[in-house]
C-alpha cells in the first residue's frame, strides 16, 4: 500500500469544514496513511478562476503539482473540485501543454515533470477496503448511510478515470467495509448545486433539497460525501434549502473521514463532530 | 433479460417490460434492441432514430437514468457499464416534454439554438471572390465543437435544467454560441456571448454531467468557461457569477493565494450579503469561520514567484 502522500488540503479544509481535516488528520495514523503537507500550496481556482483567467489556472495548478513533484510522493486530496482541477490541469500538461506552461514555471525556478499521480481519499480507502475492515473497532451495523458522490469525485470520467462515472462503487465499497447499511438513494449521483449558490441561488436549494429529501425517504441515519465543499452545501444551508421546498426532513450530513473515524472508534470530539451544522452528535 | 420502458401515449404514463433472449440482442447496438423490439414484440413503441450511424442525432435515451446516444452504444458496453444486469431501464431524455414513448419535442430547444444566432456572421472583409477561409490552427480551435449532432444527450443530464429551465438553456446550445464566437472568420463574437450570458450563462453548476455524456466527446462545461473568459474579457463583467468567479482568481493572484471565504460573500454580493448574515453567524457559532479574516489571510510561501509565473504567461499570451 501506497502510504505517505503528498497533501493537498484545499482551501476548504481550513476554514468552513475545519472538521473534515480534523477527521482525515484522526484517521490517517490509525490508517497508517502519512500525509505531508504541501508548504506553499495555492488554490487550485475551485473550478471558478477558469472564468476568468484560464491561463492562470493552469499555471497555478501546474506549480501546485511541481510542489508535490518536489517531494517525490503521489499527492492526495480530500476535496473532489480540488481533485478535478489538478488532475484536469495535469491530463492538459501530460498532452502537450508542459513545455509552454513550464517556460513560466521558470520564473519562479521550477518545472513540471509529470511524476506525481493525484489521487483522493475516497479512491486510497476504496483501494484498501481490507485494511480498514481490519481496524475497525466500533462497526456500524445499526447505521444506514445515504452515500452522496458529488460530482467532481466521478465526473468528468474521462479526467477522473479511477471507475465508471455512471455505475460507481467505490464509495458503496468503503461503507461496506465500516460495517454500516448503505441504503438505495436515488440522488446519489446527482449535484449539490454548491459552485452556483450565488448566480442560481433559488435552483441550488431545490436541488439540495431534493438529496435531503432522497436520504430522508430512503430512512438514512445519515449522509455521507467524499467532498468537503458537498457537506457544505447540503449542511450549512440544508435549513434554508427545506425551507424554500417546506420540507420537515432533516439529515445529518457527515464527511468521510469522520465516518470512517467513528468505525475505527475514534471519539466524536476528535472527528469534529460538534462542528457540523445539522446535529450529528448522535451518530457518534 | 428484461428491459423496462417508460411509456406515454399522450395522455398517461406507464411501464411496460419486455422479455428478449440475450443472445438475440447481444450483438445489436441499443438502438438494434429497440427496432429489435419493435419489430418482433411490439409495433406500437415509439422512439425516433434515423442515421443509425451517430451522425444525425436522434436516438438519444436513457438507459438506468443515464443519456445514450443508442446508436453508438453497444449492449455489450452496457452489459460491462452495468456490471452483466439482466434488466435495463429505458426512458426518453430528460428535461424535455415527451411527446409519445421515447419521442420527445425539440421546438423549446430550437428555439434556446435561435437565440445564440448559431450560424457563423462572417467579418466583412469576406467576399464571394475571395471566399471565407481560416488556416488550420483555426480550424482546429473550433473542429472539436463542429461535431455536435444535436442529439440532446448533454441537455437530457444537465442538472440546473432539472432544476429550472426558465432561466438556462440546454448545454449545446452554449456550445454552439463558443463555436462560432471562437471561429476567426466571425465579425463579432459578442453577437452570440451576448445572448448567452442574457439566458442563463453565469447559472451553469458546474456538474459536468454534460461532458461526461456526450458521445462527441465534447465538453458543454468547457465551452461554458470559454464563454464566460470570453464576456469577462470584454468587459461583460457585472453581476453575481462574474464577481463570484473574479473573487477567486483575485484571492489566488491579487491576495494570499488561497480563498478567503469572508472576503468571498462581499466581492460576490456586496454590500447586500448581509441578507446571508443568518448564514454567517450559523457558521461563527459552528466555529466554522473566522470573523478576523475579513483582514486578509497569510500570504502562502513563495507567491511572489506565482505571481510572477502568472504574468510571464500573460506576457507570452499577450506576443
Amino acid at each position: 500500500m501506497q502510504n505517505e502522500f503528498a497533501f493537498f488540503p484545499g482551501c476548504v479544509l481550513t476554514q468552513a469544514a475545519i472538521e473534515a481535516k480534523m477527521s482525515l488528520e484522526a484517521i490517517a495514523p490509525v490508517l497508517g496513511i502519512k500525509l505531508k503537507e504541501i508548504n506553499g500550496w495555492s488554490c487550485c481556482g475551485a473550478s471558478q478562476a477558469q472564468d476568468v483567467d484560464p491561463l492562470a489556472t493552469l499555471v497555478a495548478n501546474a506549480r501546485n503539482l511541481a510542489l508535490a513533484e518536489k517531494m517525490n510522493l503521489p499527492m492526495l486530496t480530500t476535496c473532489s473540485t480540488c481533485l478535478l482541477m489538478l488532475r484536469r490541469a495535469k491530463a492538459q500538461l501530460d498532452s502537450g501543454e508542459k513545455e509552454r506552461i513550464n517556460t513560466f514555471l521558470a520564473k519562479g525556478n521550477m518545472s513540471y515533470k509529470g511524476t506525481s499521480e493525484v489521487t483522493s481519499l475516497l479512491w486510497v480507502l476504496a483501494q484498501n477496503a481490507e485494511l480498514i475492515k481490519s481496524k475497525v473497532q466500533k462497526p456500524l451495523s445499526n447505521l444506514k448511510v445515504a452515500v452522496f458522490y458529488g460530482c467532481h469525485s466521478v465526473r468528468p470520467g474521462k479526467d477522473l478515470g479511477f471507475e465508471s462515472s455512471v455505475n460507481p462503487t467505490s464509495f458503496e465499497t468503503v461503507i461496506a467495509a465500516l460495517g454500516a447499511q448503505v441504503v438505495p438513494f436515488t440522488k446519489r449521483l446527482d449535484c449539490c448545486g454548491f459552485h452556483a449558490v450565488y448566480p442560481a441561488e433559488k435552483s441550488v436549494m431545490k436541488m439540495t433539497s431534493g438529496i435531503v429529501n432522497s436520504a430522508a425517504e430512503s430512512k438514512a441515519d445519515c449522509l455521507v460525501t467524499p467532498c468537503p465543499l458537498c457537506q457544505m452545501q447540503i449542511d450549512i444551508y440544508q435549513d434554508d434549502a427545506q425551507a424554500t421546498t417546506k420540507s420537515k426532513a432533516r439529515v445529518p450530513v457527515l464527511h468521510l473521514a469522520q465516518i470512517v473515524g467513528l468505525a475505527l472508534g475514534i471519539p466524536a470530539k476528535k472527528l469534529g463532530l460538534d462542528y457540523n451544522v445539522i446535529d450529528a452528535s448522535k451518530l457518534g | 433479460m428484461k428491459f423496462i420502458i417508460d411509456r406515454f401515449d399522450g395522455k398517461k404514463n406507464y411501464q411496460q417490460t419486455y422479455t428478449v433472449e440475450k443472445k438475440d440482442i447481444e450483438a445489436l447496438t441499443l438502438l438494434g434492441t429497440l427496432l429489435f423490439i419493435k419489430q418482433h414484440l411490439d409495433l406500437t413503441l415509439n422512439f425516433t432514430a434515423s442515421c443509425r450511424m451517430a451522425i444525425c442525432g436522434a436516438c438519444g435515451v436513457r438507459v438506468n437514468g443515464h443519456s445514450y446516444l443508442a446508436c453508438d452504444t453497444k449492449m455489450t458496453e452496457l452489459f460491462e457499464e452495468y456490471k452483466d444486469a439482466d434488466t435495463f431501464r429505458i426512458s426518453p431524455l430528460s428535461n424535455y416534454t415527451v411527446i409519445s414513448d421515447l419521442a420527445v419535442d425539440w421546438e423549446p430547444a430550437i428555439e434556446n439554438l435561435r437565440k445564440v444566432k448559431p450560424g457563423l456572421v462572417a467579418k466583412d472583409k469576406f467576399s464571394e471572390k475571395e471566399g471565407c477561409v481560416q488556416n488550420q490552427e483555426e480550424y482546429d480551435r473550433i473542429v472539436g465543437q463542429w461535431d455536435c449532432i444535436l442529439c440532446g444527450v448533454c441537455a437530457s443530464e444537465c442538472n440546473k435544467l432539472s432544476a429550472d429551465r426558465s432561466d438556462y438553456m440546454e448545454p449545446f446550445v452554449y456550445t454552439h454560441a463558443w463555436k462560432v464566437a471562437n471561429d476567426s472568420r466571425t465579425k463579432d463574437p459578442m453577437i452570440h456571448v451576448k445572448p448567452s450570458v442574457a439566458n442563463g450563462l453565469w447559472n451553469c453548476v458546474h456538474c459536468h454531467e454534460c461532458t461526461n455524456r456526450c458521445p462527441k466527446h465534447i465538453s458543454a462545461a468547457d465551452d461554458i468557461a470559454g464563454l464566460r473568459a470570453l464576456a469577462m474579457k470584454k468587459g461583460l463583467n457585472s453581476g453575481v457569477g462574474p464577481a463570484h468567479a473574479k473573487s477567486f482568481y483575485t484571492d489566488l493572484v491579487e491576495d494570499s493565494g488561497r480563498l478567503n471565504e469572508i472576503r468571498l460573500a462581499l466581492r460576490t454580493e456586496g454590500v447586500s450579503t448581509v441578507l446571508r448574515a443568518g448564514t454567517a453567524v450559523t457558521l461563527m457559532s459552528a466555529g466554522k469561520m473566522n470573523p478576523l479574516e475579513i483582514f486578509g489571510g497569510h500570504e502562502i510561501e513563495g507567491h511572489k514567484d506565482l505571481v510572477k509565473m502568472i504574468e510571464a504567461a500573460h506576457a507570452a499570451h499577450k506576443e
